[in-house]
């Protein structure tokens, strides 16, 4: 029943318009109005005030803000509870504060229906996300010695190579190293790529036998002579994609003992990252490896017995690519809707937006970018930037929400400035009630601690306030789209690029990452300070909660049941992606539910797609100014005044009064009314 | 090499004391694609399924469906004999194989002992290992998609992938192996279980490798696969199962279908086995003297350690006959310069080695 009355009461003086922007005083006025909306029971409808803008009765007549530090100050003061808010709450009277429970209940069931949609259409529509394929290289044996054009060896079907089976065989027709072609064809066959597999990475493996004469050296580079060729259909000619040489280290170690008795066993290498395609436009793909040697240069020397060279080449299954597509295709227009929706609730509001208002927008923005399915383009068009393009897009959604929970923290901190003017507030009432001696003392007073609250609340309804806690998001998320550049963009050139290989690259990747981290260390650190400072304001405000008149406690009430709100959601949402992560890694991949199968790792990616969807959805939508606003020029006026709930008109002559007169004399009047209720 | 040509002779011998080609119903001849070359999987002709001896129709049938895959089945048989002589290349029974007999180890199978087990359960590894790994290189085209599922194969693929390679190995090799192993006999019943005991044993030590590869190379995107082990360590872990192998009691029940002979464990106070264990029910002969009933080359004439106090060492291996030893002058490559491939530079040295020998 709290949440149905709302906090209207308490103004919020600054934010929109105090100081520096802001010079029109009808802005400011009527942007209090939103802040006052009137308590959801009272549904003053009956004394519209005309729909729209701010109540032209109480049109400021000052020129501007700018003078407001004598002027305005002292009609703050007169409608007492302005100069003794804290804090801007920009938000006072959004939707969730003025909904009622069934409403929000309803809201909620509706939301986790989708959020269970998101699950089932994830484990049980679509396959798994990803699929591994083995390959082993097939020995060829190039036979001609110096060719003009470039020979692409198949390693099966109608021309294939010359085969050799194992090294022995080499060495026994006499083969050199530099005329052994390893040729992979890329699928399988009978098996065609797709388009809808979106991007494909190769992975190296080499089996290496271990001889006691012919070890692995320290620190051993492979260098090798890679091709990548692609075809259309099964006749045409290859056409060269890519090609390069390379170099990998190989981390590899002997679990067993050195001995001979152990000889022929094989070394355990690490997977070695090989190639990173970003579309998968061609149907069939060739790669012509060739391990050169040149013992002068002191290439490919000490490399082992290398027996066999394997490759894994991971994609996406087509069924998941569109699955997401299909998801997405469905969540853009819902967002999309949403945020237009929202933006005109707030443009309506004939204030400028606040700031956290605005980073809601910004939020809604940063997921409708990613929920955009250009895709759909990748499906016709070769462009293979797109797993760059995503990930910028994943990263600009993550620093947003990052830097959305640092500002909806600090703007709901409650300053502790506050409670000096608070305190003194209630002693303004009892020095009231003693007969009003010294009101010019108190004034004055009252006037310096406003300015002092004004001023803090200009400076935080600007993001330069947050520099402190958005600049690690800024910077880890720039050393990391720097990183990504580093690797995935120069792949664009040349796919068989990994920054891992080199001994600088691998530093200089480590080095980005590591501050990305120390960045996210940082952050958290902050968020984690500032969630409690709220909280600890918030245990304060509850202990004084009952001593307040009745406007102040809703309004509190309202503000902590926000907070609370978005904190529980919050977390649930956070845990949840942690859980399913930690399920959809320890698990191995899906389920056995009776018939079916239930895809544990799409389950993952789809529902919690959709879960930060939905959330998003719900804070555009839950935290938009409630309309209940309208009527609420009278009403909110009277809140002032009076606490909630008279509706007399001479508490509502007085109102209109308050804003035209600066003096002492209003101010007594005021005040004495005030004691007397 | 000289070892090679002793047994040769000793081989000489056994035929002519013997005089029989060992032939029996329950003998996987099948297993002598192992030595044929013309089964190689990069011979030119395709494999004539009526040309290999000893299938049984189930296998002629599979063998005709799945022709391309049949250089594989011998390539895993091979395997599974090569990882076999590796392991017991120090022991008293080396895993011989008699070059022109259609049985390759000879009678020393036709009994129901640790060393039958051990062949069966390594070959039928040796097969389902040779076919993922002929999946693997795209020399067998039916592998992986399998048709079951809802559409063509090629949709299938694009939708969601193929099952890994690895089920169709295992299938095969169930298919193939366990063809003949339908009799209701003790000796059916043992290859069954140790065929299958192979297999598992190949599934359980394949191990998972991983790639993470989502937003900036995090593991919110991971891709993991199955990657199948060197055969080595297939080799190795069905040693540590010979050594362990379960000795088992025979049972006859009366069934609907006649007599039908299952296998229990002989020692209530041992674990049974598992799905991993080798289970046999007949002892083995001490392969110390030649006997052509059982099969046994005897020891006599094979090289031994000195130093050695297992049953690699003189002791044991020459069965308490005591060794000759002869001073030999071997030429070897030293100061090897090694290139990755099919060339090495050698210098060539002269060693000295004292050779042992069982009396």
């Amino acid at each position: 029943m709290r949440r149905r009355c709302a906090p209207h009461v308490l103004p919020a003086p600054a934010s929109g318009c105090s100081g520096i922007k802001l010079s029109a005083t009808r802005s400011c006025d009527s942007w209090f109005f939103f802040f006052f909306p009137p308590p959801f029971e009272v549904e003053s409808q009956e004394q519209s005030g005309g729909g729209g803008g701010g109540p032209t009765a109480r049109v400021v007549s000052a020129g501007g803000c700018s003078l407001f530090s004598s002027t305005l100050s002292r009609s703050f003061v007169a409608r007492r509870d302005f100069s003794l808010q804290p804090f801007p709450f920009a938000m006072a009277g959004a939707i969730i504060e003025n909904m009622s429970t069934k409403k929000l209940v309803i809201v909620g069931v509706i939301l986790l229906l989708f959020q269970a949609f998101a699950f089932m259409v994830g484990g049980l529509i679509a396959p798994s996300p990803t699929t591994a394929v083995h390959y082993l290289a097939t020995k060829c044996v190039d036979t001609v010695k110096q060719r003009q054009e470039t020979k692409w060896f198949m390693p099966w079907g109608p021309n294939q190579c010359d085969k050799i089976r194992t090294f022995d065989e080499a060495m026994a027709k006499k083969i050199e190293a530099n005329n052994i072609v390893f040729a992979v064809h890329i699928p399988l066959p009978n098996k065609e790529m797709s388009s809808w597999f979106q991007f494909m990475l190769v992975i190296l493996q080499f089996d290496i036998a271990f001889r006691m004469h012919n070890q692995i050296k320290d620190g051993a580079l492979v260098t090798i002579d890679v091709s990548l060729a692609y075809r259309d259909d099964t006749i045409s000619k290859w056409t060269e994609m890519a090609h390069s040489f390379e170099q990998r280290k190989l981390s590899c170690n002997f679990t067993t003992t050195k001995t001979s008795e152990n000889e022929g066993r094989h070394y355990e290498c690490d997977l070695l990252p090989f190639m990173e395609v970003g579309s998968v436009a061609h149907k069939y793909y060739l790669l012509n490896i060739r391990l050169p040697i040149n013992e002068r240069k002191n290439i490919n020397v000490g490399i082992g017995e290398i027996k066999d060279i394997r490759l894994v080449s991971i994609h996406q299954n087509g069924g998941f690519t569109k699955v997401w597509f299909a998801m997405k295709t469905f969540l853009t227009p819902s967002i999309l809707i949403i945020m237009i929706w929202y933006w005109r609730r707030i443009t309506l509001m004939s204030r400028p937006p606040v700031l956290l208002e605005k980073v809601i927008l910004a939020l809604g923005i940063s997921m409708t970018f990613i929920n955009i399915p250009v895709e759909w383009f990748s499906i016709g068009f070769n462009w293979t930037w797109m797993l760059l393009f995503g990930d910028i897009r994943q990263g600009i959604f993550y620093s947003m929400l990052l830097s959305f929970w640092i500002i909806f923290c600090g703007e709901h901190l409650m300053g502790t400035r506050l409670f000096a003017a608070w305190s003194l507030e209630r002693g303004q009432v009892k020095m009231c009630e003693s007969g009003l001696p010294t009101i010019t003392e108190l004034v004055t007073e009252l006037g310096s601690h406003l300015t002092n609250n004004l001023q803090d609340q200009t400076e935080r309804n600007r993001l330069s306030v947050y520099w402190k806690q958005v600049g690690p998001i800024v910077f880890g998320s720039f050393c990391l789209f720097i990183f990504d550049m580093c690797e995935r963009g120069v792949q664009l050139k040349n796919p068989f690029y990994s920054i891992w290989a080199s001994e600088v690259g691998t530093e200089l990747a480590m080095a980005f990452i590591i501050v990305a981290g120390i960045c996210a260390c940082l952050y958290f650190l902050f968020l984690c300070f500032m969630v409690f400072q709220v909280f600890r304001n918030i245990s304060g405000k509850r202990t004084s909660l009952p001593a307040m008149s009745k406007a102040r406690r809703l309004h509190y009430e309202g503000l902590i049941f926000r907070f609370k709100f978005l904190m529980l959601v919050t977390l649930t949402c956070a845990a949840m992606t942690v859980i399913f992560f930690i399920i959809s890694q320890v698990n191995g991949g899906h389920w056995h539910w009776g018939e079916h199968t239930v895809q544990v790792n799409s389950a993952f990616f789809t529902g919690i797609y959709g879960m930060w969807n939905l959330y998003v959805f719900a804070i555009m939508f839950l935290y938009a100014p409630s309309h209940k606003r309208y009527g609420d020029e009278q009403s909110s006026g009277q809140c002032i005044t009076g606490d909630a709930g008279a509706n007399s008109g001479e508490d509502n002559q007085l109102t209109t009064t308050i804003t035209h007169v600066d003096g002492p004399t209003e101010i007594y009047k005021m005040i004495g009314k005030e004691a007397q209720e | 090499m000289f070892c090679e040509t002793l047994r040769m002779i000793y081989l000489g011998c056994f035929l002519l004391l013997c005089g029989l080609t060992h032939v029996m119903a329950s003998y996987p001849i099948w297993w002598s694609l192992a030595v044929g070359h013309q089964y190689s999987s990069l011979g030119t002709q395709p494999i004539l399924c009526g040309s290999i001896p000893g299938l049984v129709p189930k296998q002629l049938r599979f063998c005709r469906n799945y022709v391309e895959i049949m250089p594989s089945v011998a390539e895993g048989v091979k395997i599974g004999i090569q990882e076999c002589q590796h392991q017991f290349r120090g022991r008293r029974w080396n895993c011989t194989t008699i070059n022109d007999n259609l049985a390759i180890f000879g009678p020393v199978l036709d009994k129901a002992t640790r060393e039958s087990a051990f062949v069966h359960a390594i070959a039928s590894a040796g097969v389902a290992f040779a076919v993922t790994r002929a999946c693997a290189e795209g020399s067998a085209t039916i592998c992986g998609c399998d048709t079951r599922h809802k559409g063509t194969p090629g949709e299938g693929w694009k939708w969601g992938g193929c099952s890994e390679d690895v089920e169709f190995g295992s299938m095969v090799s169930r298919e193939f192996a366990d063809a003949r192993e339908n009799r209701p006999d003790a000796r059916s019943a043992m290859n069954r279980h140790n065929n299958e005991a192979g297999r598992t044993s190949l599934n359980d030590n394949m191990f998972l490798k991983c790639k993470c590869h989502g937003l900036s190379g995090s593991c919110e995107v991971k891709t993991c696969w199955w990657s199948q082990p060197d055969f080595r360590a297939i080799g190795d872990y069905m040693k540590d199962k010979y050594d362990s192998a379960s000795e088992m009691v025979v049972e006859k029940h009366k069934e609907s279908r006649g007599w039908v002979e299952t296998l229990r464990p002989k020692y209530n106070y041992f674990k049974p086995p598992t799905d991993r264990d080798l289970v046999y029910y007949e002892s083995s002969p001490n392969f110390c003297d030649p006997n052509p009933q059982t099969g046994s080359f005897g020891t006599r004439d094979r090289i031994c350690n000195l130093t050695s106090h297992g049953i690699d060492g003189c002791d044991l291996l020459c069965c308490g006959r005591g060794h000759n030893t002869r001073t030999e002058k071997r030429k070897e490559k030293c100061h090897c310069i090694f290139h990755w491939c099919c060339y090495v530079s050698c210098q060539e040295c002269v060693r000295v080695y004292d050779v042992h020998t069982c009396k």
